[in-house]
């Protein structure tokens, strides 16, 4: 408990800096309501009622805040290293793929056998293909930014061939809805809310999660992670393999994304297709930054940003508010929280100021 | 010569956490040469920032030529006459002399072309009106550091200044230019009335250019003082607060073996041009050999080279017997060669680590501290990072500060904490004592001795002619990557080690034409 006051002291001012910034975007979200004619209360409450309403809608928020959860995490361990991974929704897809054409090929064996091994070819593809931008990264200074976006379009493009009409991993039995074979029932994580997409997928991304913070905060990998990605010179110069480092979290967060495709396909999804993914990257990347990085700060974002994620639908279909709502109020987070240094900085001279005439 | 040109009245300045300034209250008289000192951190330079409205005070007043300063900006110093040179140059490399002197202020043709000739003319009347020889038609990157100093005092005056405040000088120069610099502001001083304001922690040189002198401590003024009533160690209590005691470092032992060796040593600097012209040297077990060279002379691509951070181009060397080019930083180090890097912020430390794990970098793998290897023992590590922080002598709010909020000489003391006590055989030592003030400085230097009382073989290297000369065992002069000189220590002095920093052999030669300038 004292461990956490202190955490929370140390933060104070970025929590309260997000604290106000999420105020005023609601409060800015209600205008526009009012603007266009819809009663914000209602509008609000409609959200509420869409994200905790039942068991079921609460559900579909704890699986959402999950895969913001796993991809804001893989942006977090590669950016501790100092490697900037816009790569996810590719190995997003390719772990996805992966991970359902063992389950499908592996149809009849135990349970035991196939999901660890789906398990396994998912963070094996997707952090290998993290690996080739990481290596020409360190080997010849490309820039890991620019390779991993267009090798998300590889990827992305590479899936759509294989699984729709023409492709050869197409399913017979669905026409132009496309996709693969089903991953066999037995496979499949079990439900945790009947109905909802909320499955044993949970417990995983939980481990992953300390196991990510358990590597950054206690070992000697972590030190060495967090020295390389503040001052690489100065890794270099300590004797650390920082190259060695840098592809190796690179490699961790494109695994980690390969394990969030396999999660959609075996905790609902059940086949692969491509619509797998609609930029669930691109939202991690952007709670991992809006929190800096910090860890607990993306578990607590990712969890708003469902809220409002799915609350949006929700108003949507029961009041006819339009769902551009919600990209709108995370517009204006982002904003303010950008502004956030900026800020903070004015406040405190402020401060200092009515100090110093005391 | 008595009236006040510049009073300070109760000034402070609060930043978050820090105070600054804490109600300084003096004045500066018009034609008087006033040196302004002080450790690290303790206001002068942003007292001078408030002089010349950069920041604003918190509080009190500060009156220039009698007139209270209402708006705090740089352009309103400027036309009050006030003029700053910083201890970075804000100079255009590829612009000329005379380009640069009439920077925001350029001559016009018909009120929007620039008239280049025109500015030539200002500049050539300026060097003439105030005696600083500058050709106006060179560019400045062609330029000594010097002369680019001079560049930066004429655009001051071009703009109108007579209070000209000059933040550490000297830092740059050789003793030949210091001299040269002292004789320019003895003149404007003289001839033509200005005020001169000079902030420097070199005590020498405030009791060879001023006439009075301000002692600075933790934001307040300790003291004002004639300067011929004081002396430099009166000055250095008044600034650390307590007895300084600096001659008294006692060398003992003998040389042992070889450690260290280079053998005809080249090395390409970053732009691919050769820094390093066949260097052999060595060091022995012992024994601190000092590398006095003016900057950009190969000195820093020599020891980056033989610390691994920087490949050769020809030659070899050997560190412990063994040959190591081509071996990273890490490999080096495993042969028992620690390191303090000439630039601390960008090579020596991670700014956004705490002390404590920057202390414990390239240990964390010892037995000591992690558990096979990868479990860090943390009580441990903290327990080892308290006593790193008490034995160096620390200050700060304990060993979980961010380094990048330290002090220069805390951060520097971090670095050697950290590289000292991997108790290695062999030390290579950039600027130890960089931007760092008196207390510390008597601190490292300290330490430094007593790694080579205990048998280590250190080289070193050091802008600051005194450090060399008091640290060194032999001292090597670098020019343009040559070895220029050779001498132990007590053999020559400062004044004649100048000459072979300049490539010019003969010694005796360039004193005379030196002191026939000066004259």
């Amino acid at each position: 408990m004292n461990k956490l006051t202190t955490a929370f002291q140390k933060n104070r001012s970025y929590l309260t800096a997000l604290f106000l910034s999420i105020v005023t975007a609601l409060i800015l979200g209600a205008i526009l309501m009012l603007i266009t004619g819809y009663n914000p209360l209602a509008g609000y409450a409609a959200m509420l009622k869409g994200v905790f309403g039942n068991s079921r809608v609460f559900g579909n928020t704890l699986a959402k805040m999950l895969t913001l959860c796993l991809t804001g995490l893989a942006m977090a361990v590669c950016s501790k290293a100092g490697m900037f991974n816009v790569g996810g929704e590719g190995q997003l897809f390719l772990g996805g793929l992966a991970a359902t054409m063992v389950g499908v090929c592996l149809e009849g064996i135990s349970p035991i056998i196939a999901v660890p091994l789906a398990f396994l070819s998912a963070a094996a593809v997707g952090g290998f293909y993290a690996w080739i931008p990481a290596m020409l990264k360190v080997k010849l200074n490309v820039s890991e930014v620019i390779t991993t976006i267009m090798l998300n379009s590889v990827a992305i493009y590479l899936c759509t061939y294989l699984t729709n009409s023409g492709g050869p991993l197409l399913t017979d039995d669905r026409g132009v809805l496309g996709g693969t074979e089903a991953v066999p029932d037995p496979f499949m994580f079990s439900q945790l809310i009947p109905r909802s997409n909320l499955s044993t997928a949970i417990i995983y991304s939980a481990a992953i999660a300390f196991i990510c913070w358990y590597v950054m905060k206690k070992t000697t990998m972590g030190l060495e992670m967090k020295i390389t990605g503040e001052n690489s010179r100065f890794a270099f110069f300590s004797g650390l393999k920082k190259d060695k480092i840098m592809v190796l979290a690179m490699v961790a967060s494109g695994a980690i994304c390969g394990l969030v495709g396999m999660f959609e396909v075996y905790g609902y999804q059940q086949r692969f297709m491509d619509s797998i993914s609609n930029e669930f990257y691109y939202d991690g990347m952007l709670v991992a930054m809006i929190m800096n990085y910090n860890p607990l700060g993306i578990i607590i974002m990712s969890f708003f940003f469902a809220v409002v994620d799915i609350g949006a639908g929700a108003m949507e279909l029961s009041i006819g508010i339009s769902g551009e709502l919600s990209d709108i109020i995370f517009a204006i987070i982002i904003f303010l929280m950008a502004a956030e240094g900026g800020i903070t900085k004015f406040l405190n001279e402020r401060k200092a100021r009515k100090e110093a005439q005391k | 010569m008595q009236e006040s040109i510049v009073k300070f009245e109760h000034v402070s300045m609060q930043f978050p956490g820090v105070l600054a300034n804490d109600d300084v209250s003096f004045d500066i008289k018009k034609g008087e040469v006033f040196a302004l000192v002080g450790e690290n951190g303790a206001g002068k330079s942003t007292l001078m920032n408030i002089l010349y409205g950069i920041n604003k005070p918190t509080g009190g007043n500060v009156y220039i030529k009698g007139k209270k300063v209402e708006k705090y900006s740089p352009s309103d110093a400027i036309s009050q006459g006030v003029g700053m040179v910083h201890q970075h140059f804000m100079l255009v490399p590829s612009f000329t002399v005379a380009q640069n002197i009439v920077m925001s202020k350029e001559p016009k043709k018909m009120g929007i072309f620039y008239d280049l000739k025109a500015a030539d003319k200002i500049t050539e009347n300026l060097v003439k009106e105030y005696g600083l020889e500058v050709d106006g038609k060179a560019t400045v990157a062609e330029i000594s550091v010097g002369l680019q100093q001079r560049v930066e005092i004429l655009k001051t005056l071009y703009r109108g200044a007579d209070v000209l405040i000059l933040d550490e000088p000297t830092a740059v120069l050789t003793p030949q230019e210091t001299e040269e610099l002292f004789q320019v502001i003895r003149r404007i001083v003289k001839e033509k009335e200005m005020t001169v304001i000079i902030i420097t922690h070199k005590l020498y040189e405030v009791m060879a250019i001023s006439d009075r002198v301000g002692v600075m401590r933790q934001g307040r003024l300790i003291g004002v003082e004639e300067t011929k009533n004081v002396n430099e160690r009166i000055l250095a209590s008044m600034m650390v607060g307590r007895e300084v005691l600096f001659d008294n470092i006692e060398k003992t032992g003998t040389p042992g073996d070889v450690q260290i060796k280079a053998d005809n040593l080249y090395v390409a600097d970053n732009r691919g041009l050769m820094a390093v012209n066949g260097v052999s040297l060595e060091v022995r077990a012992g024994e601190v050999l000092g590398i006095a060279a003016i900057e950009g002379n190969g000195q820093s691509e020599l020891l980056e080279a033989l610390t691994g951070m920087r490949p050769v181009a020809r030659g070899e060397f050997f560190i412990q017997g063994e040959k190591s080019n081509g071996k990273t930083p890490g490999q080096i180090r495993e042969l028992g060669l620690a390191h303090i890097p000439e630039d601390r912020m960008s090579t020596g430390v991670s700014l956004q680590s705490t002390i404590t794990e920057n202390l414990i970098i390239g240990k964390q793998k010892e037995s000591a501290f992690s558990k096979y290897k990868t479990h860090l023992k943390q009580s441990s590590i903290a327990r080892y990072a308290e006593e790193l922080f008490e034995k160096f002598d620390m200050r700060g709010s304990g060993v979980e500060t961010r380094v990048g909020d330290l002090s220069g000489g805390n951060m520097q003391k971090v670095v050697v904490a950290r590289e000292f006590s991997f108790d290695t055989p062999t030390l290579i030592i950039a600027q130890p004592t960089r931007g760092v003030d008196i207390g510390a400085m008597e601190f490292i230097h300290k330490q430094i001795i007593a790694k080579r009382n205990e048998g280590c073989a250190i080289l070193l290297a050091s802008a600051d002619l005194d450090e060399v000369f008091r640290l060194s065992d032999r001292i090597i002069t670098l020019y343009e990557g040559k070895i220029t000189g050779e001498f132990k220590a007590g053999e020559i002095d400062k004044m004649g080690i100048s000459y072979y920093m300049t490539g010019d052999r003969s010694g005796g030669n360039g004193g005379q034409e030196g002191g026939a300038e000066n004259e």
